[in-house]
């Protein structure tokens, strides 16, 4: 494939998305940071009483009852912990993507424009990678640079704050070294975040480039009412099959599996862990997350999801739209 | 004619949709350096063909377009076709300056200076997004990207349906001054047959998925002589058995076809006086009876 090509198609799915990909996360982050800045000052001149809670934490205390010990806990909490604060930008990037996947072979069938798109010599499989490309790698990576930014701003807030009442930990926090893993450590997330959202992608893909109309319906009802179809002939007539299976391999890997983080709800023992940890460690969460190449669920719903990505490069090749 | 300056050809090209058979069993050849109209009613199977011959359907028989086969070669085929499918088919967001980096950036073919030099002569400014655009601007914005690139083939199916005189006046002009020559060949369908005539240099009729009539425009106007009749010859004018007969002004004008019925010149012109006729007359007369 030629790269110079392939730039200028995740160029273009830039410029029509705009508005989800960049400008989406951006006013979330700003939002959140004037938030964050908003309660710190109100914490501070509160006085006395203030604790600041972040991400559920104590982060400052009154100066005086702050022992050193507790400061240097407080200070490892918070290196280890700060990029908490960009989850909620990932977890709008998953609405993003879904819908995007949903829409980006079906608006330009509806507005015709697929027409305008084929007349140049650019391939239906070109075209659909760059789709994927764009939900899977530039879409994160924008909203993980998003989120990086803004967790160091809250991080900056804080500090000050926590200076303002006489704690200071900015050079503990700054000298952290994990503070300045903690974004590369989600970043290495990325690779099997794509591969599990594959059969989600596939079969959002699939299906925009195949409904005549309403995709959204076709692909949220379709799985749900098979599967609640199935569910009802089960309990009818007693045949005992395992239908909590269908519900989390057919809807939920089709349908929820750009959720990140979702692979946890699929190994319980997993789920556990993270429930137990009293504070956020990314390292563990990491090799966790690298712990799915060896599960098939992985690779079979990888393989799903291809398997739908190219049935969507030939519903794209030879659909006739009239 | 070697087989190198063969743009399109067709043998035995079918495709049906489900039962209905959209186009029947079509053969046909263009050359290289022509203009051809396809004209036909609606739904004769006009816009099937064309798509047939851009790779956008898939369907039976022969054809080739630049010695490939559209369905198995279509990405190569693309770098030297280029086609307006419709009316107002670029996507509302798209900026004018983001349409041409785009096309500059996928297309080899593409003369970005030409594709600048004719916009300057537009009212279209780089940061202007199709949805506030007109339909005869977006026509103009499509027309300037596709000019640009040096396609040998260039297919427009109905390019300036809703425009308005001025527009459509413009379109064809700016097509065959800035665009058009020898190496070129353009395909062109619309229901204003009388706006292009004049620029055809082959006329391809298509009726019920059927080729009806294919010849170039000296050919058409040597077989073809329309006559105006003066009411003492209406009865031996009839007898000659006119494709077409309309009033004008209390005047028969009759169509005469030169290859039936033993009609000669000579008998033609004894009527009356005769000229070539238009080709919205001849559509006319060869397609009465489709929608009845």
């Amino acid at each position: 494939m030629n790269t110079k090509k392939f730039g200028w198609l995740l160029r273009r799915e830039f410029w029509e998305h705009k508005g989800g990909f960049f400008w989406t996360p951006m006013v979330v982050s700003v939002i959140m940071a004037i938030i964050t800045a908003g309660s710190v000052a109100i914490g501070v001149t509160k006085g006395s009483e203030a604790n600041i809670r972040i991400n559920g934490q104590v982060v400052t205390k009154l100066a005086d009852q702050f022992s050193g010990e507790e400061k240097a806990a407080a200070v490892a909490q918070f290196a280890n912990g700060y990029m908490a604060s960009a989850v909620p930008l990932l977890f709008v990037l998953s609405f993003t993507i879904f819908f995007y996947c949903l829409n980006a072979l079906y608006d330009e069938r509806k507005d015709r424009s697929v027409l305008f798109w084929k007349s140049l010599p650019v391939t239906d499989g070109a075209t659909v990678l760059s789709k994927i490309a764009m939900a899977l790698g530039l879409a994160p990576l924008m909203a993980l640079l998003f989120g990086t930014i803004l967790a160091l701003l809250i991080v900056v807030f804080i500090s000050l704050g926590a200076a303002a009442m006489g704690v200071n930990i900015f050079g503990g926090v700054l000298s952290s070294a994990a503070l300045y893993l903690a974004p590369l450590q989600i970043a290495a997330m990325l690779p099997i975040y794509a591969l599990w959202a594959l059969p989600t992608v596939g079969w959002l893909l699939m299906v925009g480039a195949w409904a005549r109309s309403k995709p959204l319906l076709w692909a949220v009802g379709t799985p749900l009412l098979a599967v609640g179809l199935i569910a009802w002939f089960n309990k009818m007539l007693a045949f005992g099959w395992d239908i909590d299976w269908l519900w989390k391999y057919i809807v939920g890997r089709g349908l929820l599996s750009v959720t990140p983080g979702s692979w946890l709800a699929y190994s319980p023992e997993d789920l556990e862990m993270v429930g137990r940890m009293k504070q956020v460690a990314l390292g563990p969460l990491l090799a966790q997350t690298w712990q799915q190449v060896t599960t098939p669920n992985l690779w079979i719903g990888a393989v799903v999801g291809a398997a739908m990505i190219y049935a969507a490069i030939r519903l794209r090749r030879w659909k006739d739209e009239g | 004619m070697n087989a190198a300056s063969i743009v399109v050809k067709a043998s035995g090209l079918t495709k049906r949709y489900g039962k209905s058979v959209a186009v029947d069993n079509i053969s046909f050849e263009i050359p290289a350096g022509r203009i051809i109209g396809l004209i036909g009613p609606n739904g004769s199977g006009k816009t099937t063909t064309l798509k047939a011959m851009l790779g956008l359907v898939p369907f039976e028989g022969e054809l080739r377009v630049l010695g490939l086969d559209p369905r198995t070669q279509r990405d190569e085929l693309m770098e030297n076709v280029s086609f307006i499918a419709d009316v107002a088919v670029l996507p509302r967001w798209l900026r004018v300056r983001e349409a041409v980096d785009f096309v500059a950036g996928v297309h080899p073919k593409f003369d970005r200076a030409k594709a600048e030099r004719y916009l300057k002569n537009t009212k279209l400014t780089p940061k202007m997004k199709v949805k506030e655009m007109s339909k005869g601007m977006i026509v103009q914005l499509h027309l300037a990207l596709v000019m640009a690139i040096d396609a040998k083939l260039l297919v427009l199916d109905e390019p300036t349906l809703g425009l308005d005189i001025l527009y459509r006046k413009q379109f064809y002009q700016n097509l065959l001054e800035d665009y058009f020559d020898e190496q070129k060949t353009i395909i062109v369908t619309t229901h204003q047959v009388e706006e292009i005539e004049h620029i055809l240099s082959d006329l391809m009729f298509i009726r019920d998925g059927r080729i009806t009539l294919s010849a170039t425009m000296d050919e058409i106007g040597e077989r073809f002589t329309e006559v105006m009749v003066p009411a003492d010859k209406v009865e031996a004018a009839r007898a000659m058995k006119p494709i077409d007969e309309r009033q004008v002004f209390g005047k028969s004008v009759m169509l005469f076809d030169g290859t039936v019925n033993g009609v000669t010149r000579e008998k033609i012109e004894a009527l009356g006086e005769t000229r070539s006729p238009g080709i919205a007359d001849l559509f006319v007369a060869t397609m009465k009876g489709t929608y009845a």
